[in-house]
């Protein structure tokens, strides 16, 4: 018999995919000025990505300059450019990398990255937290 | 005669818009590009482009802006 999407264990890797595809959708529905995000995992592999190409190579590369800036592990990082904004937020194992537009307001991005994050690394799926909770009458 | 309180409302609505808009227009016109690293502990410390990690730091950023925009 198969299981549905809510039923499976978080280790499952498929689970574990669609959960990061759900917290990068959520990511780019939240922040308006974002350019793009993805969801690292352990070994530095895209889990998922907003489009572009090559983010597992450049976020990882982008948390290793932090971790090498000053000899410990980053667990957020903020680069503001010429030609926009890079971010990464690490919780646990994941990781989150994100590109935003210049000028854009980055204690907001990087709330609502850690909210996301937190929520996919405790691996009980990314909450719908846009509306209250309806009870049932 | 003293103005509506509605009128009184917008003008104080309009006020602080327009302080908002100032703060904003002013932060452009003065941020530098920056980098700045958070650690556990709520440690944080920010590299210059000018140093090496600063440097590794904003072409790291460089590259993953182009990997967004691919």
């Amino acid at each position: 018999m198969s299981r549905t999407e809510d039923e499976r264990p978080a280790s499952d890797p498929g689970k574990r995919t669609a959960d990061a595809e759900l917290a990068v959708a959520r990511m780019t529905e939240m922040s308006v000025d974002m350019r793009g995000c993805a969801v690292l995992g352990g070994d530095g592999e895209e889990l998922a990505s907003s489009g572009g190409s090559g983010w597992a190579r450049a976020g990882a590369a982008f948390l290793e300059a932090a971790d090498s800036a000053q000899g410990e592990p980053a667990v957020q990082v903020h680069v503001a450019t010429e030609d926009g904004e890079a971010f990464a937020v690490r919780e646990g194992e994941l990781a989150m990398v994100a590109v935003a537009e210049r000028f854009t307001l980055a204690s907001l991005i990087l709330f609502d990255m850690r909210t996301v994050l937190r929520d996919l690394a405790s691996g009980n799926g990314v909450p719908d937290r846009r509306a209250p909770v309806q009870e049932d009458p | 005669m003293s103005p509506k309180p509605h009128r009184i409302l917008i003008e104080r609505v309009s006020g602080y818009a327009d302080e908002a808009g100032a703060y904003l227009r002013r932060r452009r016109a003065t941020r530098q590009p920056f980098a700045r690293v958070f650690y556990a502990g709520d440690r944080s410390a920010a590299f210059e482009p000018g140093t090496e990690e600063g440097r590794a730091l904003f072409l790291a950023a460089s590259r993953m802006i182009d990997a967004a925009d691919r």
